[in-house]
């Protein structure tokens, strides 16, 4: 269950995939899953990222999630480069393994159990103290730029996030547009396959 | 000749028809005359219109041969393949964002995944210095430009309204304004209109009847992720395929790795790597049409005893003053639909703030630009940026449509601060990679600060409410400026180099000041001009 109450709740993107062209069609039906077995991350890593994942994206669906941590997994694993990285900042495959580390370690310092068995508030609350650049992390750590860390890691997730069809659905974005286009472009027009509001809402 | 372990295999080739896959059997091996280095923006006009001259044109490329229909997308994610993705090092107090946000790699360059923005510089954007006494003049004017504007803008039919009202340039444009205007573009017309600033239908390199055998734009608004019916016009579709039947080479998936002189000190070859093994390609002139990054990259790393610095650095120029634009993205929230996905993201512009205003506390000006955008741009940019995720990221995001956006493009001042150098770091070519060092400077930020402040008040007075504003940027220009004065710019004003005599720079990497508008025509209207004077040489 969404944790969001959707001002679209009769629409679904989904229904408009015969209307799509093959190549798009096959990338985002991909995000339904089922999903490959994991290149880079293991079985410690994938279980902190549900963790993180639910938080920084805002989400509990399960097979949303799997889809996240799938797709930075996939990032990781490529080759291709990660378009820029500030100097003194380690490479992504580094910055994330040892800020996973990083992160746990902060945590069984401070409270004495692993990050995933925390409740939520203090999970989110040292989400916040990283994203800040405050979180105390074990001496080890110390100069680890966890704010870089957590930068490049929600903005992975957050991109797959909203790349997701029932992501998509829910904020009434149309998604795919090929090759229909639009032709009701101007202010207060919808095309008839478009989200409409729910009426009943303000 | 090796096999290199690191080699990463990149994309696709959707050009086996017109090339062997065994690279030693190229087309003009040993006899090229002319050796281009990128087919972006300027290396698609230069390959086109040299080939036309019946010049022997080989154009390297470091990224594959796009077929639109079966490597494009609607979609966001997968689309930043259209970009250079190679790491970069940034640096600076406001390190850049690279990537998709300034880059193109493979056929077409950067104007695969451009807005379509199509305008023309100021006659004052050449003159900084003389107007303002700042930064510095370039060694042309508008006027020397002018006529590469008008045949580049007829040659591939831009779009745009009967009159202009800003510049030295008041249309009509070749072909119609585009009609209907999406809602976003439509809420930043009527806000500038209660206002009393004036405002047009965006000139787009996008078709708004049929051209060439393309279509006109069905307002699909994927402009950002590769144009899917081929109405917006690139250099992948419209130059190159053109150049190729004039007998050009495209080496595409090739990436040029060394620039080798010859004991005279000209260029005699280059060396490139196409699926980890090396190359060398001959020629009797080089042009350099790889942007503001790789450009002076390239000429840095390939230093050599005659040249420590690098070749065609005697300034000690290349890689300086590297600017950007302020892309300041204003969103502002209405209690309608707005609906920021539909339609061509930018439909509506005005460039009433463009010229220097003494009142203004700042010198030179900026476009806005009315701009759509999708969720994944938004998204990542609200945290990357501006530090918002979580619960309140997604109650922005559930409100998607109801967001309007004005962009703004400032004009960065130069800086020589503001650079390209290599770091010690390599990439899987054994290259050093580029750091890339940026912060803004005293005007830029006041210019900045004056945008918000307009876009603001644009869309409050159509009943939006500020909501937050991201410190985007766009573009890439300088790092080989152009001049007269050998000891201070990189190279003349036909883009040869001060210092080596059969080596040309044609990009946005020669620009003087960065301009406050989307700088593609301008790349464009110089690499017709640079391509006429390389002929007209040639005839003497």
């Amino acid at each position: 269950m969404s944790l969001q109450k959707t001002r679209y709740p009769f629409y679904d993107v989904l229904q408009e995939k015969s209307h799509w062209d093959e190549h798009t069609r096959e990338i985002v039906l991909k995000r339904l899953g089922p999903f490959t077995k994991y290149e880079f991350l293991n079985n410690y890593e994938v279980e902190i990222l549900y963790a993180i994942a639910k938080l920084v994206v805002n989400e509990e669906r399960q097979e949303i999630l799997e889809y996240l941590v799938h797709q930075l997994d996939k990032n990781l694993a490529s080759p291709i480069g990660e378009n820029q990285r500030k100097v003194g900042v380690p490479e992504q495959k580094k910055l994330i393994r040892q800020g996973l580390l990083a992160l746990n370690q902060g945590v069984r310092q401070q409270y004495g159990v692993n990050y995933v068995e925390l409740g939520s508030p203090q999970q989110l609350a040292f989400l916040n103290d990283l994203q800040k650049g405050k979180a105390t992390l074990s001496e080890e750590w110390q100069k680890f730029p966890q704010q870089d860390f957590f930068k490049k890691l929600a903005a992975d997730l957050i991109s797959a996030y909203y790349s997701h069809p029932v992501v998509w659905s829910e904020i009434g974005y149309g998604g795919p547009a090929y090759p229909r286009g639009y032709v009701r472009v101007e202010k207060g027009l919808t095309d008839p396959w478009e989200a409409k509001r729910d009426d009943r809402e303000s | 000749m090796t096999g290199n372990p690191n080699s990463i295999k990149h994309n696709c080739d959707h050009y086996a028809d017109h090339r062997l896959d065994n690279l030693h059997q190229r087309k003009y091996e040993k006899d090229a005359d002319i050796c281009i280095v990128g087919a972006g923006a300027a290396g698609g006009v230069l390959t086109d219109e040299l080939s036309r001259a019946g010049f022997r044109v080989v154009t390297i490329e470091a990224g594959p041969f796009w077929d639109p229909q079966s490597d494009f997308a609607s979609d966001e994610l997968s689309m930043q393949s259209l970009a250079w993705n190679d790491t970069r090092l940034v640096a600076g107090k406001d390190p850049l964002t690279m990537g998709h946000n300034n880059s193109g790699r493979g056929v077409g360059g950067g104007t695969v995944h451009f807005t379509g923005v199509f305008l023309r510089f100021h006659e004052s954007d050449f003159q900084v210095k003389t107007q303002d006494g700042l930064a510095a003049d370039w060694p042309i004017t508008y006027q020397d430009l002018a006529p590469y504007y008008d045949k580049i803008e007829k040659d591939i039919a831009v779009s745009g309204p009967k009159i202009f009202p800003w510049g030295s340039f008041h249309g009509p444009y070749p072909y119609p304004e585009r009609e209907p205007i999406s809602a976003n573009s439509e809420v930043f017309r009527r806000g500038c209109e209660k206002l009393g600033i004036r405002s047009v239908v965006a000139p787009l390199a996008i078709l708004s009847a049929p051209f060439a055998g393309r279509p006109p734009c069905i307002n699909r608004g994927f402009c950002n992720q590769g144009c899917l019916p081929n109405a917006k016009f690139s250099t992948l579709i419209h130059h190159i395929p053109r150049a190729i039947a004039h007998g050009a080479e495209i080496l595409s998936d090739c990436m040029v790795t060394h620039l080798n002189l010859d004991k005279t000190g000209a260029l005699k070859s280059v060396t490139f790597v196409h699926d980890g093994k090396e190359y060398e390609q001959k020629a009797k002139a080089f042009i350099l049409a790889n942007y503001c990054i790789e450009t002076p990259r390239l000429l840095l790393s390939s230093a050599c005893p005659q040249f420590p610095d690098g070749l065609a650095n005697s300034s000690g120029m290349v890689g300086k003053n590297l600017m950007t634009h302020t892309g300041h993205d204003v969103y502002c929230k209405f209690r309608d639909e707005i609906r920021l996905y539909k339609g061509t993201p930018v439909l509506a512009t005005s460039q009433d703030f463009y010229e220097t205003e003494p009142s203004r506390g700042f010198i030179r000006g900026y476009t806005l630009n009315a701009h759509g955008t999708r969720p994944v741009g938004l998204a990542k940019k609200l945290v990357t940026e501006n530090n918002i995720w979580g619960k309140e990221l997604y109650e922005i995001m559930r409100d998607f449509n109801f967001y309007a956006q004005i962009t703004i493009v400032g004009e960065v001042l130069p800086d020589p601060g503001n650079s390209v150098t290599l770091s010690d770091e390599k990439d899987e070519y054994g290259l050093p990679r580029a750091v890339v060092t940026f912060s803004y400077g005293e005007n830029d930020q006041k210019l900045v600060a004056h945008g918000v402040k307009k876009s603001q008040e644009i869309l409050e007075a159509v009943g939006g409410e500020p909501a937050f504003v991201i410190p985007d940027t766009g573009h890439l220009m300088g790092t080989c400026p152009m001049g007269k004065d050998p000891t201070a710019s990189v190279v003349d004003e036909f883009c040869r180099s001060h210092d080596i005599p059969n080596l040309y720079i044609c990009s946005a990497s020669v620009f003087v000041t960065s301009g406050g508008a989307n700088p593609t025509e301008t790349v464009m209207a110089i690499a017709a001009r640079t391509a006429d004077y390389i002929i007209s040489e040639a005839s003497k």
